[in-house]
């Protein structure tokens, strides 16, 4: 995945997504929003979307101790909720703290003391979420298992697509194979300089940022004035 | 085998009007996300995703209720429609007999679809005091554009249909990026962006795209128009204007030369706080590098200035030339159906129904088909007011009216008060009759987009809980019961009957979902062509586009645009700004919230909890207001409690206040209305001598740490 923070503008829709697409108790959030606001030499309004790195060297995995978290052979990392002890290893282990175990009080229904919503109830059979273990962003895999089963491509066909990436109106997700070098992810990545967050962990994200300027003038007002003489009388 | 069914409809959660699959499995709703087939490509926001647990929530209205205690008192007995309505009707008609047809009025919020419903209904009971948030947001420029383009629409041309994108872009008071709400869509325009040479960004606060943009003009708020004229004096001065256009389709460019002499880059530069060399460069990258278009937000709509303000920006695309040619901006043809405003504009107002608004003598562009909102509240405080009854759809207008108190005192005074809602918020709390109003997805209707080039169909996904009904049906049947020649037997009908020019029923044009004017069915440079009048030329009294604007010399205005003080001001107030040494913006918004409306909504509201003032670190350091605190906002009508962001990206000078809060989880009568709205702080006492728009956005404040927290 590639996110341009050029456009991200903190608009939540991602996140609201992602509750959507599998039913998140209230408490629970998968990706996050992290803002970075300075006005220094340099001003600078960023958003940045994370959720799960998807890390190709996954200290989660290493730590697991009943293989509950795994990596599936195409990248994604993965929680099998029934094999997962809510031991938390994992979420101590991610350097990026993108893991969140679902305790009773992140669990208390949309309207706590109230019934739940039909919503929900419909939740608890379509996709279920169990208290006392360990959650985050899969890239929805169910999405992109059944697409692909219909032979439809991830990051071209929405239904393969997870859906933060279909749904953001800035079309700051992009979403692809990495290994591609033909892929839209791995284009943007070569052409405009994409970026893993804090490197030095070593752990191999698969998630990549890229940021720059809009727009591609940065002449200063001489020269644009200088240039007019062939514009004046169009 | 559980029965499933996905339904596309139209998202209604702001104006946008996005398309949307719904899921429904056994009749519950499973799923939502954008319909990849519409003019929106799949997108959506957090608003329209999180109707979700809008339509399950528990404190939806069920029913019709009669108040049984005194006004505010939240005293409700459940009644039936039937007793519901004959009660409404019944006191219109003894108001309308004894007072006048103009004694009822009818208000709305933003127009999300329904507005075609306020304004008929208005009209066929005969009064035209429609009370809408329109003057702050929206109708003034649609007003002006209207000057020079006649229907009065125009839009930035993001899509590219006539081969170019806009190569200089302005964005201003706008953060399109986050908000689709008021013209054109965050999906087109950044889309658009990806083709852009030139970004610039006017806007007090820095932003995502401001802090990667070409120009960032952090301008002090309110002084906009100064702003606008410098760059068309820079424009002019330099000889960078559209030869062709000026000479050919334009009135009165002399005497705008003659005008923005006195607005020169350095004297505009002193009173936006601005840098004259950016000014410069502003207009001069406007100028060249064509084509461009500005979007602008109702930021410039929220100033007492706003009527001139507009009018300086439409001069600066007019010397620019940036009107009906690709990439700039844009009058969409409309589609085959027509636009919706045939609805109610076939009940054309009567010389009465206009004597009879509110303010109409005051605020001739305003206030000629629609009150003038303030003007019936101060109306009603001094007991001189027109207005007894009061059938209010759709929008709080006791949070979102400048100045709560005096509105609150206001509605206290009126003879009758009837409210639509889908929640006990503190406007219905003050009704005497409560009706439950239906969500979108719980409603048959039609909807028309800002950009005026396509219509949608907003298609049933649930029934609405208990016994709400849509807007359509209650307008229709309480229609019924006063005018029924003006209405219709059902709602099917009714649609049928807005669709007859597509040629298509109600049914089909439902199954068909969008009706679209787009790509090469559009026309560009309509004035070269017979579209608005024979031979090529604008709709305007000369033919031409006016500079120099003749309908607004004859209704007595300035016929060029200039540049005025906010009423509260540094400059225009300095006494005042002793005491309030700081300039406070109203017009913070997130991007979870639309107005008033959300804050109830457990996903949305977990975005962001309290109401936010942003402040500038050194401006908190100097009042001993560290982030994270509660701090209170002061004018001279009163105080608020927000939590303060320290934001570096703001001006020193400036406070950004959130606008419209309250807090639904409080009790009644007024849900915390007080607490936090800075509504309370605005003024209702200094309008635009057009519009009547008041100072939203440009008012004097100071600010402290609320010592005791919230």
């Amino acid at each position: 995945m590639v996110v341009d923070l050029t456009v991200c503008s903190r608009c939540y829709a991602c996140v609201a997504a992602c509750r959507v697409e599998h039913f998140l108790p209230m408490g629970m959030s998968w990706p996050k929003l992290v803002a970075l606001e300075t006005n220094d030499d340099h001003p600078i309004v960023s958003t940045y979307s994370v959720r799960c790195n998807q890390c190709q060297d996954a200290p989660c995995v290493e730590v697991c101790p009943t293989g509950a978290t795994r990596q599936r052979p195409d990248g994604i990392i993965v929680i099998d909720q029934d094999k997962c002890v809510g031991c938390r290893y994992c979420v101590v282990a991610c350097p990026y703290q993108n893991r969140t175990f679902l305790s009773k009080d992140k669990d208390r229904g949309f309207f706590p003391g109230k019934i739940h919503t039909d919503f929900e109830k419909a939740g608890k059979e379509l996709y279920p979420h169990q208290v006392g273990t360990t959650e985050k962003c899969n890239f929805c895999a169910e999405r992109i298992d059944a697409g692909l089963a219909k032979g439809l491509k991830p990051g071209i066909d929405r239904e393969a697509t997870p859906a933060c990436v279909n749904t953001c109106p800035a079309r700051a997700l992009t979403f692809g194979d990495l290994d591609d070098p033909d892929s839209e992810v791995s284009r943007l990545i070569r052409e405009r300089k994409g970026f893993q967050l804090h490197p030095e962990y070593g752990t191999d994200p698969s998630i990549y940022f890229i940021d720059g300027k809009i727009g591609c003038s940065d002449k200063p007002a001489d020269d644009i004035k200088a240039e007019k003489a062939g514009v004046a009388g169009k | 085998m559980p029965e499933q069914k996905i339904v596309k409809t139209t998202c209604k959660g702001c104006h946008g009007g996005c398309g949307v699959l719904v899921t429904v499995v056994d009749g519950t709703i499973t799923h939502i996300e954008g319909n990849p087939d519409t003019p929106t490509k799949g997108t959506m926001c957090s608003k329209g995703l999180s109707s979700i647990q809008h339509i399950n929530h528990p404190d939806r209205l069920k029913y019709p209720l009669k108040r049984t205690g005194k006004r505010g008192e939240g005293k409700w007995q459940r009644i039936s429609w039937d007793e519901a309505l004959d009660t409404i009707a019944a006191r219109m008609k003894e108001s309308q007999e004894k007072y006048g047809k103009s004694s009822v009025a009818v208000s709305q919020g933003t127009g999300r679809g329904y507005n075609e419903y306020t304004h008929r209904f208005a009209r066929s009971i005969g009064t035209a005091n429609i009370i809408t948030p329109g003057y702050v947001c929206h109708s003034p420029r649609l007003g002006l554009y209207g000057l020079v383009t006649g229907y009065g629409r125009l839009y930035c041309d993001y899509h590219g249909w006539g081969g170019e994108f806009p190569k200089t872009q302005i964005s201003w008071a706008k953060q399109l990026e986050i908000s689709s709400a008021d013209s054109e869509m965050a999906v087109w325009f950044l889309n658009s962006l990806r083709h852009v040479k030139n970004l610039i960004v006017i806007d007090p606060r820095e932003t995502t795209l401001s802090s990667r943009a070409t120009l960032w003009l952090q301008i002090r708020p309110g002084t906009d128009a100064a702003l606008a004229l410098a760059m068309i004096n820079v424009i002019i001065n330099e000889g960078l204007w559209d030869r062709d256009f000026v000479a050919n389709w334009t009135y009165g460019f002399d005497r705008l030369k003659e005008r923005v002499q006195e607005y020169t880059p350095e004297r505009a530069a002193e009173i936006t706080w601005l840098k004259a060399e950016d000014i410069i460069k502003a207009a001069r990258l406007f100028a060249i590098d064509t084509p461009g278009c500005i979007q602008f937000g109702s930021s410039l709509e929220r100033q007492a200035n706003c009527g001139q303000t507009l009018r300086a920006v439409i001069c600066l695309l007019g010397v620019t030339g940036n009107i009906e040619r690709p990439g700039s901006m844009m009058s969409w043809i409309p589609p085959a159906s027509g636009l919706r405003e045939e609805f109610f504009t076939e009940i054309p107002i009567t010389d009465e129904m206009r004597k009879g608004i509110v303010g109409s003598e005051t605020y001739r562009m305003g206030a000629a088909r629609t009150a003038h909102s303030d003007t019936v509240i101060k109306q009603l405080l001094e007991g001189n007011s027109v207005v007894k009854v009061w059938f209010s759809v759709g929008g709080q207008q006791i949070i979102h009216l400048a100045n709560t108190k005096e509105v609150m005192r206001a509605l206290m005074n009126l003879e009758s008060l009837f409210h639509v809602d889908q929640f006990m918020g503190p406007m219905a709390e003050h009704a005497d009759i409560v009706l439950p109003a239906a969500h979108f997805l719980e409603i048959d209707d039609i909807y028309d987009m800002h950009p005026r080039f396509m219509v949608e169909a907003i298609n049933k996904v649930v029934d609405p809980p208990g016994e709400a009904w849509p807007d359509n049906k209650i307008f229709n049947e309480l229609g019924k019961r006063l005018v029924p020649q003006y209405w219709f037997d059902n709602v099917e009908i009714m649609l049928d009957y807005q669709l007859k020019k597509s040629g298509l029923t109600w049914k089909e044009f439902s199954a068909k979902g969008v009706l679209a004017r787009m790509g090469k069915e559009q026309t560009y440079y309509k004035y070269k062509t017979d579209y608005w009048r024979k031979g090529g030329g604008f709709p305007t009294p000369t033919g031409k586009f006016e500079f120099f604007s003749t309908v607004l010399e004859n209704l007595g205005y300035d016929a060029l645009p200039y540049f005025q003080e906010p009423g509260e001001s540094p400059v225009s107030t300095p006494e005042l700004a002793k005491e309030y040494p700081l300039v406070l913006s109203t017009g913070y918004r997130q991007p979870f919230y639309f107005l008033s409306q959300y804050r109830n909504i457990p996903w949305l509201r977990s975005f962001q909890k309290d109401p936010v003032v942003q402040i500038h670190p050194e401006t908190g350091k100097k009042y001993g207001i560290e982030d994270g605190d509660w701090a209170w906002i002061e004018t001279p009508r009163g105080r608020i409690k927000q939590k303060t962001r320290l934001f570096p990206g703001i001006h020193p000078g400036v406070v950004m206040a959130t606008a419209n809060c309250f807090y639904p989880e409080e009790p009644g009568p007024l849900h915390g209305m007080l607490k936090s709205n800075p509504n309370v702080l605005t003024s209702n006492d200094h309008c635009d001598p057009m519009y009547g728009s008041p100072d939203l956005t440009a008012l004097l404040c100071k600010v402290y740490k609320a010592e005791d927290g919230k």
